[in-house]
């Protein structure tokens, strides 16, 4: 394949694209932001639903504490009968505490405090379990017992996912959009600055397309360039934000864990950013070249 | 080269050229010559396709490129060598570069190309000067490689924009003798001139223009004899 004819003279300290390649080099560091943001909190609630999922709290009440032990041990009997359930077990009072304190305060859940007995059951993920019919066989034992399967906080979570995922997806866009305006404005701003040149290419004979090659190749590695660059950069910062979360927790606050495989697309960036960049740089060529005779 | 009825206007203004109608013989040489502001630019710029006019039908190469689709255009400029009044060389280039131009348009590529356009730039008398910028070049050493770079692929039409208004009249004369002798290789040649005296001296045919519109067309267009329009 022949190599297009670059006629462009090489980019002069005054010209505007000069800065192309860095203005593409932040839009791929935000646009990898974006992405790495959206893909951390994405994985963050794909492993909180699936700490919930699969899981079922049931909770017992009432006022007579001997009656709630005995009621508690036949429902445990038959959660350990219904075939699914992997697991049955009861909370101890302390761990009950602990969960009532952020309400309560500490200190303030006093022996008399008519705290539920909380049983926790896990579920098997290959052997359906009728929640409905479980419920109403455990209300047989007592009128006081609920099931609860988290139904709620799992779709509030789906929910929150999905308005992240779209908001990371949508700043992506609005990046990509602001990025073809920015290069439409770069190379509309290059043809007036070589509009002597490109006249006399076409008063020579030359096609759109061999003056839209040239364009096309000089934003190609504008975009490589600036992609590269911003990508680095965005490694740089999330990594340095790691490290930052790592040392400021202590280990009280988890550090976000990475998705490795999935951020390994954000390599694909400066490819992106490069094609973007060629493709309307032709496009925008083409179309201002169409208006001459 | 046949013009019909040909009227021409930039941006629906008024006409810059009016009911213009001639016929250019194949391998004539004319001069075209008005006041300023007569049309002669505009009347060239139909001439190497760079305008469409509002009117009339502009034959060249066995059709009417006024009609032609505009993806037929280029292949038709190949054909046709210009040499602009503001000689028009791209800074960023060298003699030799900027001579090559064409060639490399026109898809060529090596070191025959170089070759071919280092000989013509010695015919031009710049063996010294190519590697020079035209930044660098004197106005007739850039007059020179403006006429190399229209006659490097030996047009059928050449067209030139007053070739000799920024150069001294010595000079002038060098590069006239230059396209009577390109002419005589059979290039159609239409040079725009208001310098009277160096058209009566060439004495070739002219297109005499003036308000836009062609007053009279004189001679035949036939190549003079060196000999007998030096003196």
């Amino acid at each position: 394949m022949r190599t297009p004819y670059d006629f462009l003279p090489d980019v002069s300290k005054r010209e505007a694209t000069k800065l192309l390649p860095w203005v593409m080099a932040i839009m791929v560091y935000l646009s990898a932001l974006a992405a790495t943001g959206s893909l951390v909190l994405h994985s963050g609630f794909d492993d909180w639903a699936s700490s919930l999922q699969g899981r079922v709290t049931v909770q017992l009440t009432g006022e007579n504490r001997e009656e709630m032990n005995d009621q508690s041990s036949r429902i445990q009997e038959v959660l350990r009968a219904t075939p699914g359930v992997e697991l049955v077990r009861p909370l101890t009072e302390d761990e009950i505490r602990l969960l009532l304190e952020p309400w309560l305060g500490a200190g303030n859940i006093t022996e008399d405090l008519p705290v539920p007995i909380m049983i926790d059951v896990e579920t098997s993920d290959n052997i359906y379990v009728n929640l409905d019919a479980l419920e109403s066989k455990i209300k047989q034992i007592s009128d006081n017992v609920y099931l609860d399967d988290h139904a709620k906080w799992l779709d509030d979570f789906l929910r929150l996912a999905y308005t992240v995922e779209s908001t990371g997806l949508g700043i992506l866009v609005l990046i990509l959009l602001a990025s073809v305006c920015i290069i439409i404005f770069g190379t509309k701003s290059s043809m007036s600055e070589h509009k002597g040149t490109i006249e006399i290419m076409h008063l020579m004979g030359a096609h759109d397309l061999m003056i839209a090659k040239a364009y096309q190749n000089r934003f190609m590695k504008y975009g490589l360039r600036g992609g590269v660059i911003g990508l680095i950069l965005s490694f740089i910062t999330v990594y340095g934000l790691l490290i930052l979360v790592q040392n400021l927790s202590g280990g009280f606050v988890e550090t976000p864990t990475l998705p490795y495989l999935k951020m390994s697309l954000l390599l694909l960036f400066p490819l992106i950013f490069a094609a973007l960049t060629m493709i309307t740089a032709r496009i925008t060529v083409m179309r201002e070249l169409a208006r001459m005779v | 080269m046949e013009f019909r009825n040909v009227s021409m206007s930039y941006e629906r203004g008024y006409d810059v050229l009016k009911d213009i109608s001639f016929n250019l013989p194949s391998g004539s040489m004319h001069f075209l010559t008005g006041p300023s502001g007569a049309g002669k630019t505009s009347l060239l710029k139909l001439m190497y396709l760079a305008h469409r006019p509002t009117r009339g039908e502009i034959m060249m190469f066995g059709r009417d490129v006024a009609k032609s689709v505009r993806e037929d255009l280029p292949k038709l400029r190949r054909r046709i060598g210009v040499v602009f009044q503001d000689f028009r060389l791209l800074d960023h280039m060298t003699a030799v570069e900027n001579v090559a131009l064409p060639l490399r348009i026109a898809g060529g590529s090596g070191a025959h190309i170089n070759e071919h356009v280092e000989e013509l730039l010695v015919w031009v008398g710049l063996k010294d000067k190519m590697s020079s910028y035209p930044s660098t070049l004197s106005g007739g050493e850039k007059q020179r490689v403006a006429i190399a770079r229209a006659v490097i692929r030996r047009p059928d039409i050449l067209l030139a924009d007053e070739p000799t208004g920024n150069v001294d009249p010595e000079m002038a004369e060098r590069l006239m003798y230059l396209f009577v002798e390109l002419n005589k290789l059979g290039t159609t040649t239409v040079i725009a001139s208001h310098d009277n005296g160096l058209v009566e001296k060439f004495g070739s045919a002219r297109l005499h223009l003036v308000g836009g519109k062609l007053l009279h067309l004189e001679g035949t267009g036939k190549r003079p004899e060196l000999g007998e329009s030096k003196e």
